[in-house]
């Protein structure tokens, strides 16, 4: 019965994450990415195998039956990543805001050509470099942020 | 001792992060430790091969746990192959990043960030493990992820959302098929997995029927194509490797993406290809027999719409990043076509190696001299450019040989990668890859030639005769210059460590004997 209820969430949890992760606003594709890689972790336990008789691997003299702690291990690791990573996200999408005043992805990509547009050819690539890390130190936002992301991983 | 030297290049890289962050408030003591640790690097990868190349394969037990239960990391000359060209790119493409990138994004985060994706790249390569190899992917991007955004600005925050969501919901994939792996085969350990599934249907045996195993390496092949740039997956590739400083560009154009067809090779030659489920369809038994035609579409979609895209291209940025999308594919060509024919397998993992290696020294050299022609005339759309030969003919000159060799010209080091490729295909009667070559070859000639004609010759336009090239940016592109020269020079060599290296990602029963998994009941 648990295998059921468990194949039965974990769709729910695919089509949620896939659904979200296809809308326009920033903020929902994080919340759908963070909604797939926990399906992937709970995909990840169920597949130590589910049986209701099992007990926590805690493991004395004569313990039997007890559930594979490899996939709970690997599932830590699993969840210890993804949120570095959601938080990466979320410090990326608020940077997105001060650049492009929006969230949503359509004007995201619109305002993104006509700054390139506006500012000329020359700027935006890998243009003067004095100039490109000035308004990231100066909104002070997102850099310390980037950080935290990395080293949480 | 000599076991140690498998962890030299991880901890010489790890150390040089952690130490870069600590003296993050003294310029001058950041770029001596920065450089520094790079150098050490190259020479930590120089000593693993060394004793790679004396001793034959290297296994090193993390905490010495035995194998399969614990971590192992294998050092066998596919590994150091790989490691040696991603010791190529970085060092070059780090100096010329202490140039390159202002002082406020050095101080800010650049250096230990650098040394981040060489520790995830350098775990890449060495763990023999599915499940580690998955936490070092994310090593290598979560720094590639801040790296793609560092500037902050409108384009490289749009670039950063697509190649962060893109990788986020890969990492998501990837979770899913190694879980699916460990369900079906009861073992994370690739050297186990691949004795296993070699065992598996009969009697005792630990896989029962390895058909599962087939799909979830399928996913997994999506999640490495991805990492590659390969066609369907490339979409992320230009706008990312644009917003990149340009010393990332090159890092993650020669090196990142070699960790997906690293990955590739490692995994599907030499584990997953101990596989045999009946296919149908004429294709044999065998689950290389599956990959070769999924391969080859891919490789061969690539190297065309790369190929094509280049060609249209205005931005000098652009037409190098749909250019490494079309050579991704040349990588990948010759790995279909040996999947598909066993006689030449060997042949084509070392043109795929070959290739690679070419293609990181020369994309390498041409994404840092695309950074330099940015930085001095202050723009890399070609519309705005002219006459540079005269101007900056030092710069000039290795865009010229890093061009050549990309197109496939003797003496360098593209002219014996693009042959191989062709006599792969030749020698396995494979016409269609013969044609999808040389079709690649052409459309390289034509982008490259068109680059060359609208930035380099000609009168020189106004934003180039006010250019002023640094000269430690030249020295760095100086010396992949020489490099893919001196490849092609003296490929005696070369050839020999790609074709020790074939030999030991095809030679599953070596790999399975070096690491040695205990054997446990399931």
């Amino acid at each position: 019965m648990t295998q059921f209820v468990l194949a039965g969430v974990l769709g729910a949890l695919f089509a949620l994450g896939t659904f979200l992760v296809l809308r326009r606003d920033l903020v929902r594709v994080v919340w759908g990415v963070a909604i797939m890689s926990q399906a992937a972790n709970v995909y990840l336990v169920t597949m130590g195998g589910v049986d209701p008789g099992d007990v926590a691997p805690i493991v004395y003299e004569g313990t039997t039956g007890v559930t594979d702690p490899l996939v709970q291990a690997l599932v830590l690791t699993a969840i210890v990543i993804s949120f570095g990573t959601t938080a990466f996200a979320l410090a990326l999408t608020m940077r997105v805001y001060q650049e492009h005043g929006t969230i949503e992805m359509d004007e995201v990509g619109r305002s993104g050509r006509e700054g390139v547009g506006q500012v000329g050819p020359a700027d935006g690539q890998e243009g003067p470099v004095d100039g490109q890390e000035g308004p990231a130190a100066a909104d002070g936002g997102a850099v310390p942020e980037d950080r935290g992301g990395e080293t949480d991983g | 001792m000599a076991e140690q030297a498998v962890v030299a290049p991880l901890v010489v890289a790890l150390v040089t992060a952690i130490l870069t962050l600590l003296v993050r408030r003294a310029d001058r003591t950041r770029r001596v430790v920065s450089v520094g640790g790079v150098l050490a690097y190259a020479g930590a990868v120089a000593w693993l091969f060394a004793a790679v190349a004396s001793e034959g394969t290297l296994v090193y037990q993390v905490s010495d746990w035995p194998a399969p239960f614990g971590i192992t990391l294998v050092a066998d000359p596919l590994a150091t192959f790989m490691l040696g060209l991603a010791a190529l790119v970085a060092v070059p493409a780090l100096v010329a990043g202490v140039r390159q990138v202002g002082p406020q994004g050095q101080r800010v985060s650049f250096h230990p960030l650098y040394h981040f994706v060489l520790v995830g790249v350098s775990g890449a390569f060495l763990t023999g493990d599915v499940f580690n190899l998955f936490v070092w992917f994310e090593v290598m991007l979560m720094a590639s992820y801040v790296l793609v955004v560092f500037y902050g600005g409108t384009e490289h925050t749009r670039a950063g959302v697509r190649y962060v969501v893109l990788n986020l919901v890969a990492s998501a994939f990837m979770l899913v098929a190694i879980g699916g792996l460990y369900a079906t085969t009861g073992t994370l350990n690739m050297a186990d997995m691949a004795r296993r599934l070699a065992a598996a249907g009969t009697e005792g045996a630990a896989i029962a029927d390895p058909t599962p195993v087939l799909g979830l390496s399928g996913v997994l092949l999506a999640v490495f194509a991805l990492k590659a740039g390969l066609v369907p997956f490339q979409f992320w590739v230009p706008s990312a490797y644009r917003a990149a400083p340009a010393p990332v560009a090159a890092v993650l154009a020669g090196v990142v993406k070699k960790v997906g067809v690293y990955a590739i090779v490692r995994l599907y030659f030499t584990v997953f290809a101990a596989g045999t489920v009946d296919l149908g369809f004429g294709l044999g038994e065998g689950f290389l027999a599956y990959y070769g035609p999924v391969l080859f579409l891919m490789a061969a979609a690539s190297v065309l719409f790369g190929g094509l895209a280049a060609v249209g291209r205005d931005d000098l940025s652009d037409v190098l990043a749909y250019s490494s999308v079309a050579q991704v594919g040349f990588i990948v060509l010759p790995l279909a076509v040996g999947a598909a024919v066993p006689a030449v397998r060997e042949l084509a993992v070392v043109a795929t190696l070959v290739y690679a290696l070419n293609h990181a020294a020369a994309k390498g050299l041409l994404f840092l001299v695309a950074g330099e022609v940015g930085d001095a005339a202050g723009t890399t759309d070609l519309r705005h450019l002219g006459g540079m030969l005269e101007r900056m003919p030092a710069l000039a000159g290795a865009f010229f040989l890093g061009a050549l060799a990309l197109v496939g010209i003797p003496p360098l080091s593209g002219f014996f990668g693009k042959l191989l490729v062709f006599d792969v295909a030749a020698r396995a009667g494979a016409e269609p890859a013969l044609g999808v070559a040389l079709g690649g070859a052409v459309l390289t000639i034509a982008y490259v030639t068109r680059a060359w004609n609208r930035g380099f010759w000609g009168a020189a336009t106004p934003a180039v005769v006010d250019a002023r090239t640094d000269g430690t940016v030249v020295a760095a592109v100086a010396v992949l210059a020489v490099a893919v020269v001196a490849i092609g020079v003296g490929f005696d060599p070369v050839y020999r460590a790609a074709e020790a290296a074939a030999e030991a990602a095809l030679d599953r029963a070596a790999y399975v004997d070096a690491v040695d998994p205990m054997e446990v009941d399931t």
